[in-house]
């Protein structure tokens, strides 16, 4: 099937640095993808071109088999939601949410009717008069999503739309966009760099760094099989052990490390035995054995023990692995209730939890 | 060891910081603005007897005005030449304006300075400067000449109503440029973008939000002109002639020439109203203004 939008090989430079390098995405029709990154990485320069707030210096946007690279700003059919809104502050929310009917020349009765629809849906069905100075973070957030779904968008770009809310009003804003995106079947691209909004909203990410794409795929996808260190450390937490591909037999696979023979298992095809590999292993799924009498797994000593609600957090030293800390994460139950600086425990993980990378190059 | 401040003691310093420091917000602008207004508010209600100027209160310098001589329809032609000029003066402003704020941020400065110039000179220089520009062997004139437009230099150029509109326009273009750009600086940036994102055209843009959002600009700028424009009298003067008899040189006349200092006075008063009139009004057309 044709993509709703392809970016073919899209590269873009500010002088003499590349900012974008021979970048391909695709989206999909009624989709929620988001575009994964630190800042500096480029995710915002993508959204920019699809926007057409910037040109391209190499390769093709094609918007369903055709060339947008000479379609100006006004004439594609996406919109933004800004990411501090950019809501005009010398109009109403109606006239702010109207604007995009406005420009077309629709007749006023039928603006009127459009934007009471659509207020409904963002759910700000009676403050249509007001000031967007006079509202909360929240509501001109919705303010401008309706301003961004009046129109009827085939794709709304996002730009960080969450990052100035604060936690309980991001996640409910969350919810809402999950909720609107799918409700209105209009596929989304959605710019962040907060690897749990990412995980929470997306039926798809996109990992980029530095102008590249680390990784693609759904987001438990990403999450449970990381194949670059830096998809593996930037989308939630990892414990990376360097090591040197032994044999692979399958899924399975045998690494030489410093701790000896350690196995994990790769989805797709494995490196080339021989090569520097590394396995990452979530805290969440480190094994620990505090029972002295046990001798399965790695001798270690905690180094530090931290309490974060729910949760806690153990670091762990061990000598077969040095200049490593490990860190475990555990409920915060009676099971880690004792757990103290200096205590001696063993730690291990299932095969199955570790998954190899390609160390980079 | 030196002495304690004790609690009672430095209260009382505060105190009488706080007294000095409202004495000063409100003494500093009594003594500098409202005292010399209101002294020729005072003047303008004494009477002139055979060049005395006697502390008798009157009407009469203000009846002057509207049943004497030519004060009323002086007035009246003035104020008709001083909003010309602010009409022309702020369309030919918020052009320039605009021209300004669609450079490069490193043009803008450059180009914004280059129309500031004219601020950091004398006066004198550049009501001179637009008199050999218009005069008769003037720049413009030779220029009109030499490409043919016409066959003999016009005198009306110079010593004129006409040379009036176009030395004031001129004179007071920097004022009324830097208040226009300095709004149209204050939009954010991502305005413009969402204005595109939307569907509007550039033309729509600049209808819809930019203009808009520059009135206050316009406003302050229009204020600005307008007043200047209308208690000038060194200008008229200059590039007028006999034809350039405005309001502001004749209240400047009853101080020097007539020496009636109570009409001079009651006719600045005039003066005075009618340009806070031009601020109320231009404040009253700003009310819908909605701060972010």
């Amino acid at each position: 099937m044709q993509p709703l939008l392809h970016l073919d090989n899209v590269s873009k430079r500010y002088g003499a640095v590349r900012v974008l390098d021979g970048i391909d995405i695709t989206v999909a029709d009624n989709e929620f993808l988001t575009i994964l990154g630190p800042s500096g990485s480029g995710k915002t320069t993508i959204l920019r071109i699809i926007g057409g707030f910037e040109g391209i210096d190499g390769g093709r946007l094609m918007f369903e088999g055709r060339d947008l690279s000479a379609v100006p700003i006004n004439r594609r059919p996406f919109n933004t939601v800004f990411q501090d809104y950019a809501l005009f502050h010398h109009m109403t929310v109606a006239e702010n949410v109207g604007y995009g009917l406005k420009v077309r020349g629709r007749p006023k009765a039928e603006i009127a009717e459009r934007v009471a629809e659509v207020l409904d849906t963002v759910g700000l069905g009676t403050l249509g008069g007001r000031y967007p100075a006079l509202m909360s973070g929240g509501q001109r957030q919705r303010v401008a999503l309706a301003r961004a779904i009046i129109c009827e968008p085939r794709l709304i770009l996002l730009d960080e739309p969450l990052s100035a809310l604060d936690v309980e009003l991001r996640a409910q804003m969350q919810r809402f966009l999950k909720s609107l995106q799918r409700r209105l079947g209009i596929a989304f691209v959605f710019i962040t760099h907060d690897q749990e909004e990412a995980i929470a909203l997306s039926d798809r990410i996109i990992v980029v760094n530095r102008g590249r794409i680390e990784q693609e795929g759904a987001p438990e996808e990403l999450y449970r099989r990381p194949r670059t260190p830096f998809t593996a450390s930037f989308l939630g937490d990892n414990n990376l052990i360097p090591g040197r591909l032994a044999a692979v037999d399958g899924r399975l696979c045998t690494v030489d490390t410093a701790a000896g023979r350690l196995d994990a298992t790769v989805d797709g095809p494995a490196p080339a035995p021989g090569s520097a590999v590394l396995l990452a292993v979530r805290p969440e799924h480190v094994r620990l054995d505090a029972d002295p009498a046990a001798r399965d797994g790695l001798p270690a000593d905690v180094a530090d023990v931290r309490f974060l609600g729910a949760n806690v957090m153990i670091e762990l030293l061990t000598p077969a692995l040095p200049g490593a800390v490990i860190k475990v994460r555990r409920l915060a139950d009676g099971a880690v209730a004792g757990l103290r600086p200096g205590a001696s425990v063993r730690l291990g993980w299932a095969a199955d939890d570790a998954a190899l990378l390609q160390a980079a190059p | 060891m030196g002495v304690m401040n004790t609690p009672l003691r430095r209260d009382r310093q505060d105190l009488l910081r706080a007294g000095l420091g409202h004495a000063l917000n409100l003494g500093l602008p009594l003594l500098f603005v409202v005292i010399p207004i209101l002294s020729f508010v005072v003047v303008s209600f004494w009477t002139l007897q055979d060049g005395q100027i006697l502390l008798i209160p009157t009407l009469a310098n203000y009846r002057a005005f509207f049943t004497e001589g030519s004060y009323l329809s002086v007035y009246l032609q003035t104020v008709g030449l001083s909003l010309q000029v602010t009409l022309v003066n702020v369309a030919l402003s918020t052009a320039i304006a605009l021209f300004i704020f669609r450079r490069t941020p490193r043009m803008r400065f450059l180009i914004l300075m280059s129309f500031m110039l004219p601020l950091f000179m004398s006066y004198i220089i550049k009501v001179y400067s637009i008199r050999s520009i218009l005069g008769q062997r003037g720049l413009l004139n030779e220029a009109m000449l030499g490409l043919g437009l016409i066959d003999q230099p016009i005198e009306a150029l110079l010593f004129s109503r006409t040379a009036i509109f176009i030395a004031l326009a001129v004179l007071y273009l920097p004022y009324a440029i830097l208040p226009i750009y300095l709004a149209l600086d204050r939009i954010p940036a991502n305005y413009l973008a969402a204005c595109a994102d939307l569907g509007a055209t550039p033309l729509q843009a600049l209808r819809d939000v930019v203009l808009p959002l520059a009135r206050p600009g316009i406003a302050a700028g229009a204020v600005f002109t307008f007043i200047l424009t209308f208690g000038d009298f060194v200008t008229p003067q200059m590039v007028g002639g006999t034809q350039g008899f405005t309001f502001g040189r004749i209240v400047f006349s009853q101080f020097g020439l007539a020496l009636n200092w109570p009409l001079g006075s009651a006719l600045a008063v005039i003066l005075l109203a009618t340009t806070l009139l031009a601020v109320a009004l231009a404040g009253l057309s700003l009310r819908r203004e909605h701060v972010r």
